[in-house]
């Protein structure tokens, strides 16, 4: 047996005395079982404080065994915050407490906590913020001594991923109404997703005591668990926290590093209860946990939390407490009963019975620490005088204190979506209101206590899901009068100590003082006292603090109990780390068919939208030298550029004509078949949004391209207009259904002929800006004879299955004129020396026409087209920039950058959109926005290129290079 | 089973993850004017048996081919082709093709599964812009990539990857899906082969590598496996 605390079975079910595990804490071998978790074997072993507290570094040990308290994070090897009670250890684990300096036992911080008299709720905003700027000074010391984990950026990166589920119905929170639920959504015929956070079903089932002899929950865990595991409509999802409840019924869970997105039909939520922690001096005390918390220990893990025990009582649930306690062996020191009458519960009966001493109308008023407040050597018993007043008393000696003094429900979910929380009066607690349509509350969580009554009420909510999700029930399920709501809750457990440490939220160390503070401050409202006090901010989102401060709040400000309401509960209910939010990364790629080809000739590829597309051929260090190579290629012998991310649109239809008309500045219904006419696109304010080339051929078909990383843009506005102009016209996005490529230089046409059969390509039979369909290297092919870059050339486009194919045609064609692919810096360079623009880096959103010298491109005798109104309006009003050519001569300069300034005077008047070296020219030749008036050929300008740094540009005609374009028609 | 193969760079017409069934093993034999990944190096009935988990298999080069225009639906059932009102729903023809009815204007054909049928092919040289028809071809053979995703597991994987529940429940055969995988555009069509049920997935094929890498990754949870044509035709009953 590994521990010393160990308890012999069946204490422990979930542990697996077979398998010993080892791990590490503080550099300590621990020995644990499988199914432990890290705080369950580290009590197994006596160790008791797990981490550190947020501000006054106070030791906390578990508090709940749930994973529902902060006082249990620990540090892993880049993981911070976990929690110790929730964690299962491994072989090899190595873990270690929070936030201390020196050791976890012997912290060189704690002196923080001596001075907490002068460090009140509110401190940093009044003692900080004075002179200006002292909050920078003392920021970093402040940092340094508060916190949680430590991230660490050498944290190995993890696989995260999302999944997405639907159900009819979602049971949240595997306990008996979860299971009865499920079962009887199930039995309906419904499709049935269990969500539990623990490992195993059951609930309270597992660890509560339900009758006197502790017999009643093993039986009815049993038979609701295995009638849900044997159930063929219940899917069950354990170790499964639900972390959000969105509209519609869309529920985030995470299991491990996977988010689940799940849509179900209705939701039923049997998320039950927390119980609720008692305020007396030193309530955070390791070995201070909640009743739950030391029968979890008993009965999950075979771990027996103390030898002597004070339970704190205000129900009938402490008494099963104790008899849980003595059955591990522990002694009952005493049940001290908040109530001056308790309930003659079954549970109380059996205790009376044994004769422990029990004492009525009694608390602890304060728990005795042990040495470095490491433990709990004692208390003090007190007789309640009056509503929060006990002092003096009896000092008793323990090393345990069990609260059991009331519940909270876990309503958080609801709330995401609308739900609410409102303070009870009657029952002390809260209740949950508002539930989020289709979503139904069945068990404590809807203030249910009695057994009978959680499961019939899990069994008519599962009846209602199965019901709405259009399945046929039968009689709805009846639920026994006797709820157990009333009762369970003190309405008033909080015993403030004059000398404090009587802790309401353990995240951050807030005490009652703190929060009748913030409410003399000023804050008088919940939500104001929660930002100002910090309260309920911590890790565990008030879980824990939030009706202690609801109850001190209302009193404090004289409220009425029936308007409190804890502070707004938001999504997520438990944390989640980055990792999960991400998820698996989907970022589509898109690759042209001759993507490989381009990575053997040593390609440097770079993202040009949604593609991947050849930047140079050559290693980076010898870029300039490759792209000048590639641009001398094209201009003497023969290159080839993948052109397969040109948008590719078949606009077919009797009305085929009129609506390029419509759609673009020029005009086309009089283009010849067997042509190409440029296009250019403005969207609704003038502004020029794309171009390409149109090829007509036939009458009622038109192959439009587009740029490629306008083609999907250009795609939606052609169906979105011509979805109002209703015109007998289909428009077929064909972009990926063909491969092209620019074939240009003065060699093309011998490559070419080399591979074509039934094309003539001679300049008679097919000139400029013609174009045919035949084949290339057998392959079926449209051939456009344009040029983009200046130069003798074809684009030639294929069907993409085929395009690597005509590649591997071309090289091989190629290969005695010293072919040359040629990526898109050499194709910007070759272009520029044409005084082409490319839209999108020559224009930006609000550039029209007239400002980039293409009015010539506007059709002025049609009657419409998209941007035309808007146009006109642009060309009545004087420009206010225009787009000019530029040369610099200096050798020496250095070649302007894109977006660099042109001035007039001091005044910026434009930018530079393209600019290079061109060998060909031998000068530095560019486009830039400049002031109309210094448009005119040889008017100088202004480059600012740096603080205080300026090249003279001179404006000269555009094209630079070939300006009779006796090269490209040759 | 032999274990010669061809180099499918030999041909003209080559699937869009050829270099991925190549790296994978595939043994590649003639077909459809390229070279299609008969098998793994395992026999039919081996892969078959596997494909009852989760399997993956590359289609592209099958005949696939669409229809858009106006008059599409008319123009296609006055050429034999059997398509209903619905859409998205797929409407299997007397030889195994498919029509999948995208939109009230829009079809898409994809062979049957082993490719034995012309219909594709006749209907794409019949359509021809001279016939003054508003049914035009769309050449969804080149622009979409087809995948076939097998095995009783195949919903569990795709629940990693697209919204949509494709279980059986919910998603039942000839049902179509025009939804997003991995971020990316697709149609599913789910139409099984025997017992085993089956997803085709075509779409954007300038991205097949991408959604091949993802559904490999999605897949290794359920232990799935690459199946060449050599079982599917066995899950055929071919």
């Amino acid at each position: 047996m590994t521990g010393r605390n160990r308890l012999s079975a069946p204490a422990g079910k979930l542990i697996d005395r077979d398998q010993p595990l080892t791990f590490k804490f503080e550099g300590q071998l621990i020995d644990g079982y499988a199914g432990d978790t890290i705080a369950s074997a580290l009590a197994a072993n006596d160790v008791w404080v797990l981490s550190r507290s947020f501000k006054y570094r106070r030791p906390r040990g578990a508090l709940t065994m749930a994973g529902q308290d902060a006082n249990t994070l620990v540090q892993l090897p880049g993981r911070p915050n976990v929690p110790a009670d929730l964690e299962p250890i491994s072989d090899g684990l190595d873990a270690s407490g929070q936030n201390y300096e020196g050791s976890l036992t012997r912290d060189r911080g704690v002196w923080i906590g001596w001075l907490h008299r002068f460090l009140p709720v509110g401190f940093y905003y009044k003692a900080f913020y004075k002179p200006r700027g002292a909050w920078k000074f003392w920021a970093p010391f402040i940092r340094a001594k508060a916190g949680l984990g430590r991230v660490s950026e050498d944290a190995p990166h993890g696989y995260y991923d999302k999944e997405y589920r639907f159900a009819d119905v979602a049971v949240v929170g595997g306990g008996p109404a979860g299971l009865s639920a499920a079962l009887t959504a199930a039995d309906a015929g419904a499709d049935v997703i269990l969500i539990d956070e623990n490992p195993q079903l059951g609930g309270a089932l597992n660890y509560a005591r339900f009758d006197a002899a502790g017999a009643v929950a093993g039986q009815e865990c049993e038979r609701l668990v295995n009638a849900v595991l044997s159930h063929n409509n219940i899917d069950v999802m354990s170790s499964t926290v639900a972390n959000g409840w969105f509209a519609d019924n869309f529920l985030s869970l995470i299991r491990g590093n996977r988010m689940f997105k799940l849509r179900a039909k209705e939701v039923v939520l049997a998320t039950g209860a927390m119980e609720q922690p008692a305020v007396f001096r030193n309530n955070d005390l390791p070995r201070v946990m909640m009743g739950s918390a030391a029968q979890r220990f008993i009965h999950l893990y075979g771990v027996c939390p103390g030898t002597r025990a004070i339970v704190l009582a205000a129900n009938d649930d402490a008494y099963g407490v104790a008899l849980d306690l003595a059955d591990a062996g522990i002694d009952i020191v005493v049940i001290a009963d908040l109530r001056e009458r308790p309930d003659a519960g079954p549970l109380s009966a059996a205790v009376q019975e044994k004769g422990w001493r029990i004492e009525t109308g009694c608390t602890v008023s304060e728990a005795l620490a042990g040495e470095g407040s490491r433990s709990v050597q004692g208390a003090v018993l007190s007789r309640i005088d009056g509503k929060g007043i006990a002092g003096g008393g009896e000092t008793l000696t323990c090393d345990l204190i069990c609260m059991s003094v009331g519940y909270a429900p876990v309503g958080q979910l609801p709330c995401h979506d609308g739900g609410q929380l409102r303070l009870d009066p009657v029952s002390s607690t809260f209740v949950l209101e508002n539930l989020p349509d289709h979503g139904h509350a069945a068990g404590s969580v809807s203030g249910t206590h009695s057994l009978d009554a959680v499961v019939a009420e899990g069994a008519r909510a599962g009846w209602r899901a199965a019901r709405a999700s259009g399945f046929d029930v039968g009689d709805e399920p009846e639920v026994p009068d006797a709820r157990g709501a009333e009762g369970c809750n003190h309405n008033w457990p909080i015993f403030p100590h004059v000398n404090g440490k009587d802790f309401v939220d353990f995240d951050e160390d807030l005490q009652v003082q703190d929060i009748l503070n913030a409410c003399a401050d000023g804050y008088d409202d919940i939500e104001l006292v929660k930002r100002y006090s910090t309260v309920g901010m911590g890790p565990s989102q008030g879980r824990h603090s939030a009706l202690n401060t609801v109850r001190l709040v209302t009193d404090a400000t004289g409220r009425s109990l029936d308007e409190a309401k804890p502070t707004t509960v938001r999504p997520p209910y438990t944390a989640e780390t980055f990792g999960v939010l991400a998820g698996r990364v989907f970022e589509p790629v898109r690759y042209t068919p001759m993507h490989h080809r381009h990575l053997e000739a040593g390609a440097q590829m770079m993202v040009a939208g949604p593609w991947m597309r050849p930047a140079y051929y050559g290693a980076p260090d010898v870029r300039d030298q490759a792209i000048r190579d590639e641009v001398a290629a094209v201009r003497i012998g023969v290159g080839v550029l993948d052109v397969s991310t040109l948008g590719g649109i078949e606009i077919r239809g009797p009305d085929a004509a009129e609506f390029l008309n419509r759609m673009y500045t020029f005009a086309y219904a009089r283009q010849p078949v067997g042509r190409s006419r440029y296009l250019m696109m403005c969207d609704e304010t003038g502004a020029i949004v794309d171009d390409g080339v149109t090829c007509r051929f036939h009458e009622r078909h038109f192959y439009v391209t587009t740029t490629s990383s306008g083609a999907s843009n250009v795609y939606r506005e052609m169906l979105w207009w011509n979805a109002q102009w209703r015109l007998a016209t289909d428009i077929s996005d064909v972009t990926n259904a063909y491969a092209a490529v620019s074939l240009a230089g003065p060699q093309t046409r011998k490559v070419l002929d080399q591979l074509t059969e039934d094309i003539d390509l001679s300049l008679e039979a097919f000139p400029y800006m013609d174009v045919r369909t035949g084949h290339v290297a057998g392959i079926p092919a449209r051939l456009l004879r344009i040029g983009f870059v200046g130069e003798l050339g074809f684009e030639i486009h294929v069907p993409s299955s085929q395009g690597e194919a005509l590649w591997d045609a071309l090289m091989s064609a190629g290969e005695q004129f010293d072919i040359r692919p040629f990526g898109l810096e050499a194709q910007r360079v070759l272009r520029l020396e044409k005084g082409h623009v490319i839209i999108g880096q020559d224009t930006d959103g609000l550039t029209f026409p007239a400002e980039a010298n293409m009015t010539w491109a506007i059709s002025r005798k049609k009657p419409f087209f998209v941007g035309g109104r808007a146009n006109q309006v642009h060309e009545s009003r004087p420009l206010l920039r225009k787009l000019v050519g530029f040369a610099i001569d200096d050798p020496k300069a250095p070649v302007p950058e894109e977006c660099h300034l042109t001035l007039q005077g001091n005044d910026i008047v434009g930018r530079v959109t393209s600019a290079a070296r061109s060998e060909a020219l031998g000068r530095i030749i560019g486009l830039a926005y400049v002031a109309p008036s210094q448009a005119e050929t040889g008017a100088t300008f202004p480059i600012k290129i740096g603080t205080n740094r300026f090249l003279e540009a001179t404006v000269v005609p555009v094209p630079f290079y070939d300006p009779d374009n006796m090269r490209q028609e040759m | 089973m032999t274990s010669v193969t061809l180099n499918p760079a030999d041909f003209t017409r080559r699937s869009p993850v050829y270099r991925e069934l190549r790296d994978a093993g595939a043994r590649f034999v003639e077909s459809f004017g390229g070279a299609i990944a008969e098998d793994f190096m395992e026999s039919a009935e081996a892969e078959a048996k596997s494909a009852a988990g989760l399997a993956l298999a590359d289609l592209s080069l099958l005949p696939h081919f669409g229809f858009k225009g106006r008059e599409t639906v008319d123009w296609l059932r006055s050429q034999g082709v059997d398509v209903g009102d619905q859409d998205n729903v797929a409407y299997r023809q007397e030889d195994g093709v498919l029509a999948a009815k995208l939109a009230p204007r829009e079809v898409l054909l994809i062979a049957d599964i082993v490719g034995r049928s012309d219909l594709c092919a006749r209907l794409a040289d019949s359509a021809s812009i001279e016939e003054e028809v508003e049914a035009f071809p769309v050449p969804r053979g080149d622009g979409y990539f087809w995948f076939l995703v097998l095995g009783e597991s195949a919903p569990a994987m795709f629940a990693k990857i697209c919204g949509v529940d494709l279980r059986s429940s919910s998603f039942g055969e000839l049902e179509i899906a025009q939804t997003s995988v991995a971020r990316m555009n697709v149609v599913i069509v789910r139409c099984d082969l025997g017992e085993t049920p089956a997803y085709h997935v075509l779409g954007d094929v300038a991205s097949a590598s991408y959604l091949w890498a993802c559904l490999l990754d999605a897949m290794e949870e359920f232990d799935g496996r690459l199946i060449g044509h050599g079982a599917i035709r066995h899950l055929a009953g071919l």
